[in-house]
């Protein structure tokens, strides 16, 4: 008789005594999402007032600088989220526990969020700053790279119907991605010291003011436990999902 | 009585060498993919400004790019043969590991881009009026190195995608991101070759080409068999 | 005499950046909540 904790438990379809518990586990992880992601909500509210309010306009950026305390964190958040979806689909390929792809996939759709989000504060950033919507600089370049990621993974799953073989071929997609984005980087980095642009202004500078960077790590923070909030949220809805759609096929 | 499976290594060299055999008797693949390669080079040459740019400019990125394309296509395609004649099934019971598999299904395909590659360079320096000069040398080297990083990852799309949905549109947006570094450098490189630059200038591209070539071949291999239920 | 230069004025991007990262983050924050809800009502 299989322990209700361990892995083969959830991943064990037909309805027992110990069903109740992986639908538990799921409900769980809903609640603390829903609470992880109010507070990250309030987190980010939080930097919002302490960013416009209480940090000082820079003196040749203006307040337009001030979209750094917003497009860094996200950014920083769009590639932790892939990072979890790289760890997670090694670590189903090799454990083969359901609930990592289920993480993964919650990673992944949380992600493409934040990446989106990068993608469109970066050019109302660099406007006025570069005084061009675009450029083709590292940072920016490996953020649309990895918004074709995202949007191939999550695509590929709409595409796939058996769970098993789903879990597995997104699993293939998320580590061999998370392997790309580091080459995107280099390659982007060369081409610059090739062909390099003037950049007119670094947005972030040589050293930035100690306030400055206080305000950039409490947005990273609250930005940071809103991702774990909407992920864990998502990952108890995929679960609970999932749980439901097994009980269907086991009782056709 | 029957004769022992053969090894990981001549199996490979089995597969490649039957999908090339078939492919030199019926040739389509090949013709198409080198049609193709060729109209894009000469819609290339229409579609700029002629006054603004001048062949030359052009002429890697048209090159490459059109490498690109032929080479997506001919990886949709890699494993749609056996898919077709329920060939896949009869591979997988084989007693053949799988890394074999990839490896032959990799060779094959490698050699395949290549040989399209090869046909498509002498079209390019006619359409182009490209003067080799001897860059031809530098060239091969950072075609061979970018080719065999990008059909790594092809080759694990292509058996990926071959059951799947809309597959001859998940193929390209899945491998196109990781086609970036090796064009890129091959691009670069071969730019700075035809402008007369030393090739040892272009020593960085061709090291993160290397580097990204043993890291995909291996990563490619070592997961390809996680794609099979077993 | 020294002049001091006004920065920029550009805090309208910095408004439509705010604006937009607030309705993006609380919309879909909404929207997996409430997904969510469905998903727990649908077992009863």
């Amino acid at each position: 008789m299989t322990s209700p904790l361990s892995p083969s438990a959830s991943s064990s379809f037909p309805p027992s005594l110990t069903s109740s518990d992986p639908r538990a586990a799921a409900r769980r992880a809903l609640r603390t999402g829903r609470v992880l992601t109010s507070i990250g909500l309030l987190g980010v509210f939080a930097a919002y007032v302490r960013a416009i309010a209480f940090t000082a306009v820079e003196g040749t950026q203006g307040p337009a600088q001030k979209i750094m305390y917003v497009h860094v964190p996200s950014a920083w958040c769009a590639f932790l989220a892939f990072g979890i979806v790289g760890i997670c689909s090694g670590l189903y390929l090799w454990l083969g526990d359901r609930r990592l792809d289920t993480f993964s996939e919650a990673s992944a759709e949380v992600g493409v969020v934040l990446t989106a989000l990068v993608l469109m504060t970066g050019p109302i950033w660099g406007k006025p700053i570069w005084g061009t919507w675009w450029q083709w600089e590292p940072r920016l370049t490996s953020t649309l790279f990895l918004f074709f990621l995202f949007v191939g993974y999550l695509t590929l799953r709409r595409a796939m119907f058996d769970p098993a073989e789903r879990a597995r071929y997104s699993a293939v997609v998320g580590i061999l991605g998370a392997m790309l984005v580091p080459f995107i980087h280099l390659s982007v980095y060369m081409f610059r010291t090739i062909h390099p642009r003037p950049v007119v202004l670094n947005p972030e500078g040589p050293t930035m003011p100690g306030s400055f960077v206080a305000t950039l790590l409490f947005s990273l923070a609250a930005f940071t436990l809103l991702y774990l909030g909407l992920v864990t949220t998502r990952y108890g809805l995929g679960r609970l999902r999932e749980l439901r759609e097994a009980r269907h096929v086991s009782a056709a | 009585m029957s004769s022992p499976p053969p090894g990981a290594l001549t199996a490979a060299f089995i597969i490649a060498g039957k999908d090339l055999r078939s492919e030199l008797r019926r040739r389509t693949a090949l013709v198409s993919a080198v049609v193709f390669a060729a109209l894009i080079l000469v819609i290339f040459n229409f579609a700029r400004d002629p006054t603004s740019l001048r062949a030359e400019q052009l002429a890697p990125s048209a090159f490459w790019i059109t490498c690109a394309f032929a080479a997506v296509m001919a990886l949709s395609r890699a494993f749609a043969v056996e898919l077709e004649h329920g060939a896949l099934d009869g591979l997988l019971l084989a007693p053949v590991p799988r890394e074999a598999l990839f490896l032959g299904k990799f060779l094959g395909n490698l050699v395949f881009v290549l040989v399209v590659e090869g046909i498509t360079l002498p079209l390019f320096v006619l359409f182009f009026n490209v003067s080799l000069r001897g860059a031809l040398p530098g060239i091969m080297l950072v075609a061979v190195l970018a080719t065999v990083g990008f059909v790594a990852v092809g080759t694990v799309f292509s058996a990926l995608t071959a059951r799947v949905r809309f597959n001859e549109l998940m193929l390209p947006v899945l491998l196109l991101p990781f086609m970036l570094p090796p064009l890129a450098g091959a691009a670069q490189v071969t730019a700075a070759l035809l402008n007369g630059r030393p090739i040892l200038e272009s020593a960085g591209w061709l090291r993160l080409l290397l580097v990204y070539d043993i890291t995909f071949v291996t990563l490619s291999l070592l997961i390809f068999p996680a794609l099979f239920d077993e | 005499m020294f002049l001091l230069r006004e920065p920029p004025d550009n805090g309208s991007y910095m408004l439509a950046a705010y604006t937009i990262v607030a309705v993006v983050l609380v919309a879909y924050s909404l929207t997996l909540m409430v997904r969510a809800r469905n998903e727990e009502q649908r077992e009863q």
